[in-house]
């Protein structure tokens, strides 16, 4: 079972709330979620991932936020994760993703 | 449509075929049972309409044998039927009709039937095609993992993971197929290399980057490259040839058995333990690199961990389906419960099964959601060979020779340029003791930062025992470092060719007015320096460290072997 997906998309800034499992299933959900934004020209805007009601995260799930962030621009990328539970922080961090993406 | 018609009536048979045969359907007919089973089998039509009662066969054997001879497909068989009971309507749908029509016909309900049967047929056709097609694509699935098995168990067993006599290990697939990826290999040194790689998902596409990765470890490795080399080619390969959403979280560790040290890089993996003789927690490394694949590394990402390795050492690494396991309620294991189990309550030998079996208990049978990985590293047996001796790989190798570079540093060239990858990459340049360039650059660091922050800019390092101290000590060393007038740094290194190898001789002298050796030295034991690793770490990968002279000089002499 996976997790939902929802978008809110306000001036520059595109919110991608994500609940439940986030992984391997979520994939085609999670790029249609970003993927008019970051198509084209389209690169200025701020990504908020938001993983409040989020569960559990898997390593596919990271490889999903390399693709957003390379798509959105790789270095220039802004992309923010928020609200991650202790144990999904501690997976980011593991994975040491804080050098990519702020994660508040 | 062909249409097979079987009725002893003539009359009737006469009116169907009639009327079939205007609305352009292609009709058969049989004047029995029997007969009708032979023109079933011969012409295979695609709908059979059965009278009941007939001479030689009845209609409820004919359908009977009927649907035995064609089970592979579905031909309709429409009962023609003068009763109207339930009994006897029930009777024609038990011997495999798929409908009936009661005589006298009507032509519409008639047509409406073919027609209802047509599409339940058609609908038959294409569930059969696209289960034909999901089989084969299954088979070849199949086939193609019995290859990708195949390879993988050749990833392995080229290298010496299967034989080292220091290495337990336990690996459990999810899928048929690893997405975590053991190896280990001695290197030409007498050194031993492991890798323990998770891939991002599971199953085949995760285990497609083995391959690549497989060849650099095990080319550098018989090379004689360190780990940290090993990892920047891995990751340059991965970026390479991977798609962005794949990486492959890694640890890589060198034991050494020579140099008594441990070499740590951890890309992604939970934190490698190291326990003691009673099976205590003393050490963790925690990843502090980004997993292979994902960015270009920096100069820092390729910096590994040395830590002095004691024989009663048991170093344990695992992927994070191991922490992660869930039991039947869905909850996880975590890294707590595992490291709860190294406070000394099993003993280091029974550590490893200790640590299976309590997760093993944990799962309680639920269903495996990661692939598990678990290795352990005994260091007492670091040193012993595999039983068919270890792999003497080919290398090329510069022949140790005798030569000898100084440097003098000056006050404004200490403030501009930091000289220590300029001097070791001198000396790979000379001399390239493949595999060693981290223990000396570490012994290099050491030594240069003792040179420069207590000789020339006479830092007290007491003051960085308190977390404000430390920011205040790196904070004064830049002022000191700014404001440096005149002072000078020599660095001497002298390389002279011993049995099997060669040995190093690293002379530091500062312009400093020195220190008192006897108490100094002790106190600089103790004392973490340059990277928080400190002299006794220097001292122990050298086979000689003094002090001479008023304490402004620091010699070490470091030993490495070529060939076994």
């Amino acid at each position: 079972m996976s997790g939902t997906i929802t978008v809110s998309r306000g001036e520059g800034k595109t919110v991608i709330s994500i609940k439940g499992r986030f992984n391997f299933e979520m994939h085609s959900q999670f790029r249609t979620a970003y993927q008019s934004e970051t198509a084209g020209d389209n690169r200025k805007t701020k990504f908020v991932i938001d993983l409040t009601g989020a569960e559990y995260i898997d390593s596919s799930a990271l490889g999903m936020l390399l693709l957003l962030r390379e798509e959105a621009g790789g270095n220039e990328a802004d992309i923010e994760i928020i609200n991650a539970r202790p144990e999904i922080r501690k997976i980011l961090e593991t994975a040491n993703f804080q050098r990519l993406f702020k994660i508040v | 449509m062909k249409i097979l018609i079987v009725d002893d009536d003539r009359i009737n048979s006469t009116i169907l075929h009639r009327l079939l045969s205007r609305e352009g359907h292609t009709v058969i007919t049989a004047g029995d049972g029997m007969e009708g089973v032979a023109q079933f089998l011969r012409e295979e039509p695609e709908l059979v309409l059965m009278d009941i009662r007939m001479p030689k066969m009845n209609g409820y054997e004919a359908a009977r044998e009927m649907k035995r001879a064609g089970a592979d497909r579905f031909i309709p068989i429409i009962f023609l039927t003068a009763v109207t009971d339930d009994e006897g309507l029930a009777k024609c749908i038990e011997a495999g009709g798929d409908d009936f029509l009661t005589k006298p016909f009507n032509r519409v309900i008639l047509q409406s039937k073919i027609g209802a049967m047509e599409r339940i047929r058609q609908l038959h056709t294409a569930l059969r095609q696209r289960t034909d097609e999901l089989s084969t694509h299954e088979q070849n699935l199949r086939h193609e993992l019995e290859v990708g098995n195949h390879l993988f168990a050749n990833i392995v067993r080229v290298g010496n993971l299967l034989d080292a006599p220091c290495l337990n290990y336990w690996t459990s697939p999810m899928s048929t197929f690893n997405g975590d990826l053991l190896m280990a290999s001695y290197t030409p040194a007498g050194g031993l290399h492991i890798m323990l790689g998770d891939f991002t998902g599971h199953g085949l596409s995760a285990a497609v980057g083995a391959l690549p990765l497989s060849e650099l470890f095990y080319g550098l490795t018989a090379q004689g490259f360190s780990i940290g080399e090993l990892a920047e080619e891995m990751n340059a390969k991965m970026r390479a040839v991977m798609p962005t959403r794949m990486f492959c979280a890694a640890c890589l560790i060198e034991v050494d058995p020579r140099q008594q040290s441990l070499m740590v890089w951890n890309g992604g993996l939970p934190d490698v333990l190291i326990t003691d003789g009673q099976g205590k927690l003393v050490k963790r490394i925690p990843s502090t690199h980004l997993p292979l694949g994902v960015i270009p590394l920096t100069r820092d990402d390729r910096k590994v961990e040395i830590l002095e390795m004691h024989p009663d050492y048991r170093v344990f690494l695992y992927s994070d389906g191991l922490n992660e396991a869930v039991d039947r309620e869905n909850r996880m294991y975590g890294s707590e419960r595992l490291e709860s189990l190294f406070d000394g309550r099993h003993g280091p030998d029974q550590l490893f099964r200790a640590v299976l079996a309590d997760v093993e208990q944990f799962r309680g049978g639920a269903k495996q959601s990661d692939d598990i990985s678990l290795l352990e590293i005994v260091c007492a047996r670091a040193g012993e060979e595999p039983p068919g001796g270890a792999i003497q790989q080919r290398r090329k190798i510069i022949t140790p020779s005798d030569w000898r570079v100084a440097f003098s540093l000056s006050a404004e060239t200490l403030q501009s340029v930091d000289p220590l990858p300029l001097l070791i990459n001198t000396l790979m340049g000379i001399q390239a003791p493949e595999g060693h360039r981290e223990r000396i650059y570490t012994i290099l660091a050491e030594l240069f930062s003792n040179a420069l922050d207590h000789g020339l800019l006479r830092l007290d390092t007491s003051i960085k025992k308190t977390p404000e101290g430390f920011i205040q000590y790196y904070g004064q060393r830049e002022e000191r470092l700014a404001a440096l007038k005149d002072g000078w740094i020599r660095i001497e290194m002298q390389h002279t060719p011993v049995q099997d190898g060669g040995e190093l001789r690293l002379r530091l002298e500062d312009s400093g007015p020195g220190f008192d050796t006897q108490r100094v030295a002790s106190s600089l034991e103790g004392n973490l320096g340059h990277g928080g690793r400190g002299i006794a770490l220097v001292r122990s990968m050298c086979v000689e460290l003094h002090y001479p002279g008023r304490g402004n000089i620091a010699e070490a002499v470091y030993r490495w072997n070529c060939c076994q």
